[in-house]
């Protein structure tokens, strides 16, 4: 490489010459070209010989970048749709920079409104799918699935959260079986003994939750325990999820969720991957359904608690209360609290107690005792 | 080797500076979550082939991000809809008439499979189409259809075969591949047959035939052959490696192009080092952020872990520790992406650049450019379904 130096004379500078390779982007021939600068065209002069001449605008010259090799530098033409390249020493690099103000400019982004159509194309199928297309599907084929079809997507279901929360990352979250709150929790079923046949399980979580999935399964946390002043309050919570088990709300969920996953990891390409199975566990626990679904359910439960001979009120005393909470609840209950139709259904639960309603309790002392330690070691 | 007429391959890349590129592009990604990968791809596809300069002139890869991008969000319009409907309904078929739920996520895989071999070959295509050398691109012509059915009649006849018939696959698609590729104006031609790679495939068929046997015999008569397992195993796993680059070699050296022709001299043994070295060494970088993170778990106070305990609770103990957590575990990609070019990658391409020369280079200026501008976005789909993540 031969050392260059720029003297600069009054305002004139020493005249540039370098050699090169030159490719003419028609035959893969290398040709050795001389260049110099044309100052008063301000372009470079690219001398192939024989009297042949190129001539490339010095603000039209670009550098490709992400080059491995250092001993040298490729040169193109702006706007780029010419072939031919050129090599140069990388030591001209300083002097052609001088001259080119766009050297390092990149590749125009071409049709930038192309991109945005595109882009808005994607986010609309996108939107699409997951906000009508598989909804409505997911409906539709919920109301046709066979009952064993079910019981072994809640089975699968159960599995998944039993996994999520459970701390150490490993094991599954245990099942709470004491035998009397067992018992106990079986008279609170029978009690609301519905139409709908469903299968209660508590897993020992401190979070205050109850959900029901696929084919009956009515999952309670036993967070609710802790905040729960009596077993009325359990019993509507109870005859809630019945109601969703009844309007096979989690099927629909849960179908929802199968079809949207793909979709969403599609979108979030190599950064999410088992995060998508959470996603559909999320998406069962947080029951994060449709406020009619919700309003059907509640109806369902103030029916099934008077059949009961217990009040719907006690819905209504635990939303209150845990409303009154907020500020101390985990941040899942005060997104679930700050439902806008939370009043609405505590005026409702309020509104369904028939006049001079007589209520029986809902368990003895003994059994309410027995449930609230049903996670107790035996 | 210096044969008249042929053209020793250069590579001049270095290790550092592709470190340096990798790291950038990793965290650029990261702070765009996930957009900048487009950009970043075609950056490193633009370093990794300019290192390679047969005869001293580099490749040029052309392709832009943009186009990427554009690729990809067309595939999401259409991918949208399979991965939404076909999944939804195969969940739904598997739940009503199998009663299992796990069955539709191997059936939906399954659907997929056609789809990917699809993006492979128009990937292919698209790198192509946006790679030069000495100002001429090459081409891949369009066949991605045609592709697919002979990966499965092909694999069809190999599962058949119990295997044997494995090297007839390799070839006769590696045929319809080059067969279908161009410099310019000069058409590649695989030559040879597939009885040529038969040889290269005895340590995988005895390797694992053997394998077999001992796993048979240990589960009927002799429990002890099981001992012999892991040997047999080993060998099949050696087998393998060695296949592959032995039957790359003796394709290339059956591939020519209007007089040009190829000789490359790979090694299986030492890609095998290479791999194996490589792989050691990032262990045993990856081990040192590990350990640290390990450290930040048991020093972190034990209601964060429950995840039940209100955030704002944990204090500047507890957020220095979860910061230092997600340090760690996003460190931990970047360093993966480093360590995996400078240590694995770039040592393959350098060895495979180095030992291949061009032949029969007199032929050169015969040779023209064609003009189609083909396959703009075809690399769309490769880029949704995360093909190609090698660069």
């Amino acid at each position: 490489m031969t050392e260059r130096t720029i003297i600069t004379v009054g305002t004139r500078l020493a005249p540039f010459a370098s050699e090169g390779t030159y490719f003419d982007g028609i035959h893969p021939v290398e040709r050795d070209v001389a260049v110099r600068f044309d100052e008063a065209a301000a372009g470079l002069i690219i001398d192939l010989g024989e009297g042949d001449t190129i001539t490339w605008p010095f603000k039209a010259l670009r550098r490709l970048p992400d080059q491995a090799g250092s001993g040298d530098i490729i040169l193109a033409k702006a706007p780029w749709d010419d072939p031919a390249c050129l090599l140069l020493p990388a030591a001209d690099l300083r002097i052609l920079r001088s001259r080119a103000s766009g050297l390092d400019r990149g590749r125009p982004t071409q049709r930038r409104g192309r991109l945005a159509i595109l882009g808005l194309a994607a986010v609309a199928s996108v939107g699409l799918m997951l906000a009508v297309l598989i909804p409505l599907l997911a409906d539709r084929l919920a109301d046709i699935l066979p009952a064993e079809g079910e019981v072994a997507l809640g089975e699968a279901t159960l599995e998944h959260v039993r996994s999520a929360f459970d701390d150490t990352g490993l094991g599954l979250l245990p099942v709470c079986e004491a035998e009397a709150g067992r018992a106990a929790l079986g008279a609170l079923e029978s009690r609301l003994g519905a139409g709908t046949p469903v299968r209660l399980q508590v897993l020992d979580h401190p979070m205050v939750n109850a959900f029901a999935l696929p084919g009956g399964l009515v999952v309670i946390f036993r967070g609710l325990f802790d905040v729960a002043d009596t077993p009325e309050e359990v019993a509507a919570v109870l005859a809630h999820e019945i109601g969703h088990v009844a309007a096979r709300d989690p099927t629909r969920i849960a179908l929802r969720s199968a079809g949207s996953i793909g979709v969403l990891g599609l979108m979030f390409g190599d950064f999410a991957g088992g995060a998508m199975v959470l996603f559909l566990t999320e998406r069962i626990i947080s029951a994060d359904y449709t406020q009619a679904a919700e309003a059907a359910a509640d109806a369902y439960a103030h029916a099934l608690l008077i059949e009961a001979d217990l009040s719907p009120a006690a819905l209504a005393d635990l939303l209150e209360r845990l409303l009154g909470d907020v500020g101390q609840a985990p941040p899942i209950v005060q997104h679930f609290l700050a439902h806008p139709a939370m009043a609405d259904r505590i005026a409702a639960a309020r509104a369904a107690v028939p006049e001079g309603f007589q209520a029986r309790p809902a368990l003895s002392p003994e059994d309410w005792a027995a449930l609230l330690s049903i996670c107790a070691e035996e | 080797m210096s044969v008249p007429g042929s053209l020793p391959i250069a590579f001049v890349g270095q290790r550092k500076p592709l470190a340096i590129l990798v790291l950038q592009v990793g965290l650029l990604t990261l702070a765009s979550l996930g957009f900048y990968r487009f950009w970043g791809r075609t950056r490193l596809r633009r370093w990794y082939l300019s290192a390679i300069r047969p005869g001293g002139h580099p490749l040029e890869y052309v392709g832009g991000g943009s186009e990427k991008l554009a690729g990809f969000l067309i595939a999401v319009c259409f991918l949208a809809f399979w991965l939404g409907v076909v999944n939804l309904i195969l969940m739904f078929a598997s739940l009503s008439v199998f009663a299992a739920p796990a069955l539709a996520y191997v059936l939906s895989f399954a659907g997929l499979v056609p789809l990917w071999f699809f993006a492979r070959y128009r990937a292919r295509a698209y790198l192509l189409a946006r790679t030069r050398w000495r100002g001429i691109r090459f081409y891949l012509a369009p066949g991605a259809g045609g592709y697919v059915i002979r990966v499965f009649w092909h694999g069809t006849i190999t599962v058949l075969s119990l295997g044997v018939l494995w090297p007839r696959m390799t070839f006769k698609l590696e045929k319809y591949r080059t067969d279908r590729t161009y410099f310019g104006s000069a058409r590649l031609n695989q030559g040879g047959s597939w009885q040529m790679l038969q040889p290269a495939f005895a340590h995988v068929l005895f390797g694992s035939g053997f394998a077999l046997i001992a796993l048979a015999l240990a589960l009927t008569s002799t429990p002890r052959m099981a001992l012999l397992l892991p040997v047999f195993g080993i060998w099949a796993a050696v087998g393998v490696v060695h296949y592959r680059v032995s039957s790359l070699v003796l394709m290339a050296n059956n591939k020519t192009a209007d007089g040009l022709g190829f000789v490359l001299a790979a090694s299986p043994w030492t890609v095998m080092r290479i791999v194996g070295f490589g792989s050691l060494a990032m262990v045993i970088a990856l081990l040192v952020p590990l350990g640290g993170l390990g450290i930040a778990v048991t020093l972190a106070p034990s209601e964060l872990l429950e995840g039940a305990v209100d955030p704002m609770a944990i204090g500047v103990h507890g957020w220095a520790i979860l910061l230092l957590v997600v340090v760690l575990y996003f460190g931990l990609f970047l360093a993966w992406g480093v360590l995996r070019h400078a240590l694995i990658t770039l040592p393959l391409w350098r060895h495979y650049a180095q030992t291949l020369t061009v032949t029969g280079i007199d032929t050169l200026p015969r040779i023209t450019r064609r003009d189609a501008e083909a396959a703009g976005e075809a690399g769309g789909l490769a880029e949704a379904l995360d093909i190609g993540a090698a660069i």
